[in-house]
């Protein structure tokens, strides 16, 4: 075992830090493993390939049964590394499922620093509830085989939600939709205010499971078949050609008989814009209802982070561009130049592991967002969270210059063998007349083909993986007790966060999000009569509490930084220092006075 | 009669003036079971301490009629300190119940229209004012660590002297800010050290430091006030704001009924905000309602909790630059100018009903997310809001009863001067540890009375605290009970100075004695009858056909608006909450050679406002065709177009 770890230590000196004993953390509880498969003649590659208790592919989409199902089995075969319970009932009564993963016998689960993740809240960005899934089912499995993952699951607690908007994907995965349609949840939504709910959704007019388009042959259409892909694409005609098309929109009917074709389908609005930060009403910001978290879903995931202030990170997973996005969401919102540091940093190690994928601010980079998610984590909770945007077509030549449509088709057909592809076919539609019908599947453009969404589920899970190696741990570092007089006794304690993340953002101290760090000096025969901050070690400037010197409140105790506090102590025997951070856990040291 | 002197709403005696909450059950219960056709009453959630918080509706005809009808809402209690607004809500309802069957009006509006009304909408709070020992609050009991300290609820308010009221503390000290009114003093107002004055006196609840930590009674039960948990302008972090936006169980009850019932046409609301006593500024003029970023730091946004002993310490609120402000496409922050008009003359007509001439100046205005707010400014519908007695206006009644004898004027007779604020504990005599309260009626200028307040000596030496010295002359003769005379209290936590305990009693400054009770009851209930009357109501003008040959018609119709109020105001047009009025014939579309099957109307103006609709039809085989319009907040009509003239 000793050995081991000297090995370990020589081979990969960056796990000494975790490895190393500390005065307040368990230690890991397992050994790195040989990874095993059951075969003599299969042998596993590294990453993830070993055989695992649970099966799962990660090559293809899981409704919302099917990610439960997952979920429900790590849980079966992992009850000392996991709990699995619902956050409460999405509009349809479909349950909002939540993995916790820690290892519950080292420490508190509830007290030990957290991390909330979670995806497809947009119910067609589906790939989300797989990254998250998978980020369950590989820290279960590399507990006690990986020592980097040891030490986070005894340290922090995961909160994985692998999908928040549960109706919204199963309406996608099950029903006729496009790779942009179901982007809503349920809930009935009057798009076109004429008094009836969802009356006229798209129809999948030809059959074929999926929502396209619809085309007209027409003289004066703008659009012509392209040279080179004509059975697939259209490109516009030159300004002195002749065209050959108009596309009529996606693929539907007047379903109401208003004159108007698809304009108030399923839903209507955007979950990402119900939440109380900088939420605007849906004439400033579209889809954001009537009022903050009165969608269930996001009420729901409201109380849990009420609940459990120790959160101190968060990811969110959307699809598509390839984006580690953080807040603020509109022009003037809210970001700490000190939080805006520590997101920056952790998300410059995402754009090493996630290729293509660039670090942005949502409002500067993207475009304005009222009411979303990561912006009420951060401005109203303080936790400090990201939004990735999963996959972009960069990836489909590993080359951010080849993403031009010719180029996407030119992979459908030569990499793909037109898997995704809907030819151009006649129809008779009740309003148009002759047209056609044709495009790509939903699957094609917002998510990776079967052989790069592992890929991407690894890609992103590391990347999240590493933020939560960031989240706070605190450590007791010093303390010394120096006799003033008989049973008269100064200590020094000396507290550092061996982290990047401070144990209450800047974000948190400013509004009194959560309370502060307090730390406390008890003994059966000892009396805490004056205590403070040392300003300066070396001079030894102390500022003294005013009230209640036996307890100090700290207000942060930022990344990779110590503070120092004073007890002016009377009496004798033995004492405890205990510092009590909301998100960076309880930690206890005891000694006896000299 | 006025001036015999009153038992105060303090003290066990006078509280049967009010209801409590099993006599406010009682009476809505007796209400429902005595006109079963016209009133339903239900308990829409339970409070916190599991009180029901009641809902009523009145209208005639079955469930689908009333919410296809113009409705009304009138919130009541929403502050918790709102006892008379709570009375004035179940005055009217009682009222129109009764006269259903007597006064055609009425018969007329509860036939057409749909009234809701939830007349406490926070019991727990109201509840303080029955039980003993009484303390004023307007929050609930959701518990909050109002001086973020990491302990909740730690340290409320004690009655230290025993006489069941929590009331103030004054404590003689030489760091104290505050100094005794020359002219009263059993008054308290700030030391201006510009006139040399230096403070003396430390004002406080009454109470001790419970935690030590030097401050009083800065974090006592709850809570959230429940009018400022709404979205619009709502102030994030504020100590009594709730720890979101419509984060109580009560407020989001509230808020989803006001979404299934998009047929609320008006709102009104009593409370702590006010569009009715002072007119609502334009749009552009510096903006109405102060946006939580133009506080100053340490503000609470609580209301006026004249004699509220529950106060947030230096710590409780939030930097002023959190507060969410839109960028670009900015959200209003004062009524839409196309909407103003409404407002002023709804204003007027309510001050008249009041017995009121001009407008009260210094006035609550918005408050930071008051439920009145968000009914206007995110969904679009008149709403009105009005602090149904205060200080100020019970001075302005008295200046304009027409005296029985004449006397000779003195100070205390005089007018309010406008450029006071209604609620001077907050502005001039603030105790310690409590935030500053955002009083913006102090511009210099505005006193346009000095002439007035020359005639005495006193006053023109000095006007600071002249309403607070009114109201409490005014309280000697009329609820003596209503303020506490000091008197010295050795307490604990300050042992080598002189503390005193007195000042306003819970509920002196928000809750009218019964005599002024009783007309104030019936004077609002004069104007919530005629504010319903008030609302829009489509109809049709007239319908003409005339035929083209060939079995082709066409047809005019003209499409009115009967009632006072505008189909869709401004703000409704703005925030889209509001359906468009729609005019649909039941036709095939092939029918229509011109026009459409469902044609969106414009707003129609109130009064008579009108829009008329041409179609071309082929009908060969119809001499009747189905009109229907339907308004969302003016009614639905039904009825046949006949076809007139012959057929081919």
């Amino acid at each position: 075992m000793k050995q081991a770890r000297r090995l370990l230590r020589l081979l990969l000196p960056a796990l000494a830090l975790a490895l190393a004993p500390s005065i307040h953390a368990g230690e890991a509880t397992t050994q790195p493993a040989a990874a095993k498969l059951e075969s003599p003649h299969v042998f596993p590659a590294l990453g993830a390939s070993f055989e695992p208790k649970v099966r799962a592919d990660w090559n293809r989409f899981h409704d919302n049964a099917g990610l439960f199902a997952i979920l429900s089995d790590l849980n079966k075969a992992f009850p000392d590394l996991t709990k699995l319970y619902s956050l409460g009932k999405s509009v349809d009564g479909r349950d909002l499922w939540c993995l916790e993963v820690t290892a519950r016998k080292a420490g508190n689960p509830d007290r030990k620093p957290g991390m909330y993740i979670d995806g497809n809240i947009h119910g067609n960005e589906v790939q989300g509830g797989e990254v998250v899934a998978y980020t369950a089912w590989y820290l279960c499995h590399q507990h006690g085989r990986l020592a980097r993952v040891t030490e986070l699951l005894d340290r922090a607690v995961f909160y994985l939600v692998p999908t928040n908007n549960p109706d919204g994907r199963d309406y996608w995965l099950h029903n006729p939709n496009t790779a942009s349609s179901s982007r809503s949840g349920l809930r009935p939504h009057d798009d076109d205010r004429d008094g009836l709910i969802d009356e006229d959704g798209p129809d999948d007019l030809n059959g074929d499971g999926v929502i396209t388009y619809m085309r007209i042959r027409d003289p004066n259409g703008r659009l012509k078949r392209h040279p080179d892909f004509p059975n697939y694409l259209m490109v516009p005609a030159r300004d002195d050609e002749r065209g050959e098309f108009t596309i009529l929109g996606l693929e539907g009917i007047d379903n109401d008989g208003d004159g108007r074709v698809n304009e108030d389908g399923p839903g209507g609005y955007d979950a990402n814009r119900n939440w109380p930060w900088d939420w605007q009403p849906g004439y400033i910001q579209n889809g954001s209802l009537e009022y903050p978290a009165s969608l269930p879903e996001t009420r729901a995931i409201v109380e849990f982070v009420l609940a459990h202030p120790n959160i101190g990170a968060m990811q969110s997973y959307h699809n598509s561009g390839g984006m580690i996005l953080r807040s603020p969401g509109r022009a003037g919102g809210v970001i700490r130049p000190q939080d805006d540091q520590v997101l920056s940093y952790i998300a410059s190690i995402g754009e090493k592991v996630l290729p293509f994928y660039r670090s942005m601010v949502i409002y500067r980079d993207l475009y304005t967002v009222w009411g979303g998610e990561i912006d009420w984590f951060y401005g109203g909770r303080g936790i400090l969270s990201f939004t990735n945007e999963l996959w972009t077509p960069a990836n489909l030549y590993r080359d951010a210059t080849r993403t031009s449509d010719a180029q996407d088709i030119e992979f459908l057909k030569y990499a793909l063998l037109e898997d995704g592809v809907v030819e151009w076919k006649e129809y008779d539609h009740p309003t148009y007349g002759r047209i056609e019908i044709g495009g790509t599947r939903k699957e094609w453009g917002r998510t990776p083909p079967s052989f790069l969404l592992e890929e991407e589920c690894h890609r992103n899970m590391s990347f999240t993986l590493y933020h939560a190696s960031t989240l706070p741990q605190l450590r007791i570092a010093e303390v010394k007790a120096e006799r003033l007089a008989n049973n008269l006794h100064k200590v020094w304690v000396t507290i550092e966060n061996q982290r990047l993340m401070p144990t209450r953002s800047a974000q948190d101290v400013a509004n009194h999000i959560t309370r502060q760090d307090v730390v406390t000096l008890t003994g059966p025969k000892v009396q805490v009569l004056s205590s403070g901050f040392v300003r300066d070690r070396f001079f030894r400037e102390v500022v003294a509490v005013e009230r209640r010197p036996e307890r100090i409140e700290i207000e942060s105790v930022s990344g990779m930084q110590a503070v120092r506090v004073q007890f002016i102590i009377g009496g004798e025997g033995a004492y405890t220092i205990t510092v009590d951070s909301v998100k960076g856990g309880l930690v206890t040291f005891s000694q006896t006075l000299p | 009669l006025l001036l015999t002197a009153l038992a105060g709403p303090p003290g066990a005696a006078s509280a049967a003036d009010y209801l409590d909450a099993g006599a406010l059950g009682a009476r809505l219960r007796d209400l429902a079971s005595s006109y079963p056709a016209i009133v339903r009453v239900e308990s829409a959630a339970e409070s916190l301490e599991k009180r029901p918080v009641w809902r009523v509706e009145l209208g005639a005809g079955e469930a689908a009629k009333r919410l296809a009808r113009p409705a009304m809402l009138v919130v009541a209690g929403v502050e918790g300190t709102d006892l008379a607004g709570s009375a004035a809500a179940l005055a009217w309802i009682e009222r129109l119940a009764r006269q259903y069957e007597t006064s055609p009006t009425i018969h007329g509006l509860l036939d057409a229209a749909t009234i809701y009304v939830f007349p406490r909408l926070n019991p727990d709070a109201a509840e303080k004012f029955f039980a003993l020992p009484v303390i004023e609050t307007s929050v609930n009991t959701r518990p909050t660590d109002d001086d973020h300290d990491g302990i909740t609820d730690e340290d409320g308010n004690e009655d230290l002297n025993g006489d069941k009221r929590i009331t103030w503390m004054r404590v003689k000290d030489p760091e104290g800010t505050f100094i005794l009114d020359p002219l009263d003093p059993r008054l308290l107002m700030k030391a201006d050290p510009i006139k040399g004055e230096v403070g003396a006196w430390k004002m406080f609840t009454e109470g001790r430091d419970d935690d030590r930590d030097e401050q009083w009674n800065e974090d006592g039960p709850g809570g959230v006030n429940l009018n400022r948990n709404f979205p619009f302008q709502y102030n994030w972090f504020a100590a009594d704001a709730g720890v979101h936006q419509v984060s109580e169980p009560v407020t989001r009850m509230l808020a989803d009924f006001v979404i299934a019932h998009p047929n609320i046409a008006v709102a009104f609301t009593f409370g702590a905000a006010d569009n009715l006593l002072q007119a609502p500024r334009a749009e552009g003029s510096s903006g109405g309602a102060p946006g939580a970023g133009d506080r100053p730091e340490g503000t609470r946004s609580g209301g006026p909790r004249s004699g509220g002993p529950r106060s947030g310490g230096p710590r409780s609120a939030g930097p002023a630059a959190e507060s969410p402000r839109p960028e670009g496409r900015a959200t209003p922050s004062s009524i839409n100018d196309n909407d103003l008009a409404y407002y002023r003359r709804l204003g007027e007509l309510y001050r008249k009903s009041l017995g009121l001439k001009d407008e009260l100046q210094g006035q609550g205005a918005s408050q930071p997310g008051s439920f009145s707010d968000w009914i206007y400014f995110h969904r679009g519908r008149l709403s009105l809001a009005a602090q149904p007695w205060s200080p100020a206006m019970q001075l302005e009644l008295e200046k304009l009863r027409p005296k029985p004898e004449a006397k000779k004027p003195s100070s205390e007779d005089k007018k309010t001067s406008p450029s006071e604020s209604p609620a001077p504990s907050d502005a001039a005599a603030r105790p310690e540890g409590r935030g500053r309260r955002d009083d913006r009626s102090t511009s210099p200028g505005a006193s346009t009375r000095s002439g007035d307040a020359r005639s005495s000596p006193s006053a023109s030496a000095d006007k600071r605290n002249e309403q607070e010295r009114a109201f409490l002359k005014w309280l000697d003769k009329n609820a003596p009970d209503a303020f506490v005379a000091w008197k010295e209290f050795k307490h604990p936590d300050f042992p080598d100075r002189r503390v005193e305990i007195g000042g306003f009693a819970p509920f002196a400054k928000t809750a009218p004695p019964k005599p002024v009770l009783d007309a104030l009851v019936a004077r609002h209930a004069d104007f919530l009858t005629t504010l319903a009357l008030q609302m829009p109501r489509v109809a049709i003008r007239s319908m003409t056909s005339k035929h083209l040959g060939q079995s082709v018609y066409e047809v005019k119709i003209q499409v009115e608006n009967t009632g006072w109020l505008p189909t869709v105001l401004a703000q409704g047009e703005t925030t889209r909450e509001i359906n468009p009025t729609r005019l649909t014939l039941d036709l095939d579309p092939k029918a229509i050679l011109s026009g459409t099957k469902i044609t969106r109307l414009p707003i129609l103006a109130g009064s008579g406002g009108m829009q008329e609709t041409r179609y071309i039809l082929h009908v060969p085989d119809r001499s009747e065709i189905k009109v229907t319009v339907v308004s969302a907040l003016g009614g639905t009509v039904e009825t046949s177009l006949k076809l007139d003239g012959e057929k081919r």
